[in-house]
């Protein structure tokens, strides 16, 4: 075999700790090595034309760059490889970068390990055997998971992009976080005048297939050809005779349970459609207070529905959908501030979230869109917001910004001003955090335009006092301790990860990060990728984001799944799993460690059992080859023979050693 | 009737729907006992038990795949039994499982250690009470069971069969030692002298794989990945390296799998305690997944599942 080796500088990012023309010359001396160099920068395109002409001038069979990470630029060198008339499997990367130059500081030792690194890429290539890809259809279908503004987007891209969307959303209608807000800012308009028509069009476009009150019980398959199954929750409503009249609504004795919706400000019948614009607009029942399902007396709705479309035998169903994407867009929650005792862990009813707030503030709201406070009902005069209760926090694990409580807490102070001219608002904060366009000007004329009294300090405790709630803080630009006498306070609660999120994730082995949200590909150029192939973020399950922020995820969540699916077919990665027929005994243990169900039971002609391995389906994640005790099944490009070389390269046998 | 008399007349019933049966007969002395396959009735007459029976037959039963076949087991053999089961190595319905209530077996090691002169040809034993009489030479020797019981039924909790058709003898209540004294010792030592123990122990092994073709559970046999090229994890430099990575090779495989049998460290030709790997490996099984291999049908070993999160594993935490 005939190996070239290119070391590359990177710039001074390895170059920099790294002794790179060194490197290039230990690699010189390498079982089968005949050309060995370093370059400036592998991956330009001078240095991917450098090796294309090593490949057709020394005659190589095999290259080797060492660089950076193969995340980063494998794919990349691959190409150059093919280019160079050579199969893209007869290439291997060592990472000196990450692993060596970014991480190490002294440069003998850095060059050393890096010699040391190369070795084994060597050791591993001159194993490697040029592989193909495989080519298959795909189905021209879109999974959407959460129906919030982002999947919102996501699902109308996609299906206007000419792909049919399944839209799966837990709750009864779409809408998410947004259909609770009263305004929008920075340009304070009606939250639900923006997003309704979004949702409608959602309702009635041709391609999309909406099934609310439903979640995503499993996913099997590969990019391409996912079977997912769906569970739609019964709601005890026949949704295909349900007109949305309201009548069983009104009619409704159970009203003892409180309304979620709105955020539990109120209580909820218990055959409701959560708010006027709800999409879909059917009722659906609670069976945890409907007196009918907990008690089996009432029946109220039935009697009183002109359709008859109550049915209270209606059981969960499992709808199983083939997709060829996914798309998920589940949001996140707001952080639970009863965990704060300076707040008054939810003794005192005048501290509310600011979720709750919209709601006080929604003229489809509990108090129509009056303000009036939980306590007594009466018009808060002074109100006082208390921002990053959850955000920014160590101490409750809640290290990070939640990057839009600033911004909505100003538009509350201004809102709680039009709503209430004669009141005053207070407002506690750490950094007004307000870039984007027209941000900062709208928090300075909540200030200056509303008269917001911003006071940069920590909230210390919250205490009663006649009718009043005194809240304590810091003011640590005047360097003095302030108590301000509120009728009410809201807590700018931060966002934390959808309730189910991790769960969902091990479903579609995509890995949440230490808080919950989904690790996208690479934070900078794969922010809506994941590193399961052919599926996408979009919006906050990916990180806290406002509504701009998730609608351009949406979109671009979109573009990626129209990108994919515009292929008429896709390549699987030749690097899966195949048996040895010959050294297979049948006992079936990697079918039973399998966690895709990649490989099945046939008979050989004699009628033994071998396992045999469905080239699609599996996912080269290797647990089968490690599961066979007698090696009869491996990894293409990761056999057990290629790791034992590179382990081999590392720490050479005795036996070997003493001849050197 | 005696419990032999009792599982004599049990085959006699069953024989004939199998293709044998096996069971155990004198071997080339009287103090050694031999695996007996029985296809007839006269074979029947050479079929012993007791201590002497030493050998666990549930290691034949994955090389009569697709036969109908018969086995008489101890406490400890029915739960190899059990994990072949539970591993579908073997077919339930393709083996007639003759249990014995069983009173401990001897270490042939143990007695050749007690006894006076080398035991090239034992003339006679005599088995009663708590103990045995063998005469070697001439010389006879007395014995106490006590003294040259196996290390496994010390701490044996399953001297009756766990599964069977027959179940022959009286039922016994166990109670095993809390541990054994080798066991304990051995885990006492540190890294630097256990790794002087092994270096010393292995460079006795002669890679004959004795352990590996008497273990039950190594059901690879030809293709085991000791003597394979593709892949190549071992080769046949003789050094005690090679060796321990064998044995390592071999624990792992049985990490889950191994009911402690003992088989593996009997056959053993230069005495290398195997065991004392076999037990602490099942250790960790045990703490780290509630698992003992062959304690319960329907069992799936640990290593043999896949689960995303471990209970007992604590993978995000550190």
């Amino acid at each position: 075999m005939r190996i070239g080796v290119f070391i590359c500088h990177c710039g001074s990012n390895i170059a920099g700790t790294v002794d790179c023309p060194s490197v290039a010359a230990t690699a010189l001396k390498y079982p089968d090595v005949v050309f060995s160099t370093d370059t400036m920068y592998a991956c330009s395109e001078p240095g991917q034309d450098a090796i294309i002409q090593a490949v057709k001038e020394k005659n190589l069979d095999g290259v080797v760059v060492a660089s950076c990470t193969p995340r980063m630029h494998e794919q990349t060198f691959r190409r150059a490889v093919e280019r160079a008339g050579l199969n893209r499997y007869m290439f291997e990367m060592a990472n000196i970068r990450e692993h060596v130059s970014w991480i190490g500081k002294t440069k003998d030792l850095n060059t050393g390990k890096a010699s040391e690194l190369v070795r084994m890429a060597v050791e591993k290539l001159r194993r490697n055997r040029p592989l193909t890809a495989k080519r298959f259809e795909t189905t021209k279908r879109v999974l959407v998971i959460g129906g919030g503004v982002a999947g919102i987007q996501a699902a109308l891209d996609c299906a206007d992009g000419g792909q049919e969307v399944v839209l799966v959303e837990r709750e009864q209608s779409i809408g998410g976080k947004m259909a609770k807000l009263d305004k929008t800012f920075p340009t304070v308009d009606c939250s639900s005048c923006v997003l309704g028509p979004k949702m409608v069009d959602i309702a009635q476009h041709p391609k999309i297939t909406l099934y609310t009150c439903s979640e995503v019980e499993s996913v099997g398959g590969y990019v391409g050809n996912f079977q997912v199954t769906v569970r739609r929750k019964a709601t005890y409503v026949d949704w295909t005779k349900c007109t949305g009249c309201g009548l069983c609504v009104e009619k409704c004795p159970s009203r003892k349970h409180p309304d979620p919706f709105n955020e539990n400000l109120c209580n909820a019948p218990s055959i409701n459609i959560p708010f006027p614009q709800a999409i879909p607009k059917k009722a659906a029942i609670n069976p945890v207070s409907c007196l009918m399902l907990t008690k089996g007396k009432c029946g109220a709705c039935a009697k009183v529905c002109p359709v008859k479309c109550i049915d209270f035998e209606q059981k969960d169903e499992l709808v199983t959908v083939d997709v060829g994407a996914i798309v998920v867009a589940t949001g996140y929650d707001l952080f639970d501030w009863h965990k704060y005792p300076q707040y008054g862990e939810g003794r005192y009813k005048d501290v509310i979230t600011s979720m709750q707030y919209e709601r006080l503030l929604s003229a489809s709201g509990p108090t129509g869109g009056h303000v009036k406070r939980p306590s007594d009902g009466k018009e808060p005069k002074n109100v006082v917001f208390i921002q990053c209760v959850g955000s920014r926090d160590k101490s409750v694990n809640r290290p990070y910004c939640s990057g839009f409580c600033c911004m909505y807490t100003a538009k509350q102070a201004i809102l709680t001003k039009d709503h209430i001219p004669d009141s005053q608002s207070y407002v506690f904060y750490m950094d007004i955090r307000s870039p984007g366009k027209l941000y900062d000007e709208f928090t300075r004329r909540a200030m200056e335009e509303y008269g917001a009294q911003y006071v940069r300090g920590r909230v210390a405790m919250i205490y009663p006092k006649g009718d009043k709630l005194i809240v304590r803080g810091a003011d640590t630009l005047a360097g003095t301790q302030v108590e301000v006498p509120a009728d009410l306070v809201v807590l700018a609660v931060g966002a934390e990860a959808a309730k189910g999120a991790v769960q969902l994730g091990e479903k579609l082995r995509v890995a949440p990060d230490q808080y919950g949200f989904f690790v996208e590909s690479h934070p900078k150029l794969k922010p809506v990728e994941t590193n399961t192939a052919g599926v996408f973020l979009a919006g906050a399950c990916q990180g806290p984001k406002d509504i701009p922020a998730s609608v351009g995820q949406g979109s671009a969540a979109a573009a990626k799944v129209l990108g994919l699916l515009s292929k008429a077919m896709l390549e699987s990665d030749p690097a899966v799993s195949r048996v040895n027929p010959a050294r297979c005994v049948g006992c079936g243990k990697c079918i039973q460690t399998c966690p895709f169900g990649a490989i099945k039971e046939v008979q050989d002609r004699f009628g033994n059992p071998k396992a045999e391995v469905i080239d699609t389906v599996c996912q080269g994640c290797g647990i089968c080859t490690v599961t066979c005790p007698q090696g009869a099944i491996q990894l293409e490009h990761f056999t057990d023979n290629q790791i034992l070389a590179e382990v081999n390269a590392l720490c050479p046998p005795k036996m070997f050693a003493n001849y050197e | 009737m005696s419990q032999l008399d009792d599982l004599k007349t049990a085959i006699k019933s069953r024989l004939g729907e199998l293709e044998c049966v096996i069971g155990w007969e004198q071997g080339y002395d009287p103090l050694h006992a031999t695996p007996l396959f029985i296809r007839s009735e006269a074979d029947l007459d050479r079929l012993i038990i007791g201590p002497l029976a030493v050998h666990n037959l549930a290691t034949y039963l994955t090389g009569y795949k697709g036969k109908k076949v018969g086995v008489v087991v101890k406490g400890c053999d029915s739960k190899s039994v059990v994990q072949l089961l539970n591993e579908k190595l073997i077919n339930r319905d393709d083996v007639v499982i003759f249990g014995l209530c069983c009173d401990g077996v001897v270490s042939q090691r143990k007695i050749r250690a007690a006894l006076p002169a080398d035991p090239g040809f034992v003339e006679s034993v005599e088995i009663g009470g708590d103990g045995m009489t063998v005469t070697v030479a001439g010389q006879a020797a007395t014995l106490k069971f006590a003294d040259v019981q196996a290390d496994k039924c010390r701490i044996c909790t399953t001297p009756d069969a766990i599964v069977s058709d027959v179940l022959v003898g009286t039922a016994h209540t166990p109670a095993p030692a809390a541990s054994l004294a080798c066991q304990d010792e051995f885990e006492a030592k540190s890294d630097a002298e256990k790794l002087e123990f092994w270096q010393e122990t292995m460079s006795r092994c002669i890679r004959c794989y004795a352990c590996r073709n008497a273990c039950p559970m190594c059901v690879c046999r030809d293709y085991c990945i000791a003597t394979s090229r593709d892949p190549l994890w071992l080769s046949q430099d003789n050094t005690p390296a090679e060796n321990m990575m064998f044995q390592m090779v071999h624990v792992s495989h049985l990490a889950g799998r191994c009911t402690e049998c003992g088989e593996c460290e009997r056959a053993c030709p230069v005495d290398i305690p195997l065991m004392l790997l076999r037990r602490f490996m099942n250790k960790q099984v045990k703490d780290v997944f509630e698992h003992q291999a062959g304690a319960a049908l329907e069992q799936t070993p640990p290593l043999l599942t896949f689960k995303v999160e471990e209970e007992r594993i604590n993978e995000r935490g550190w």
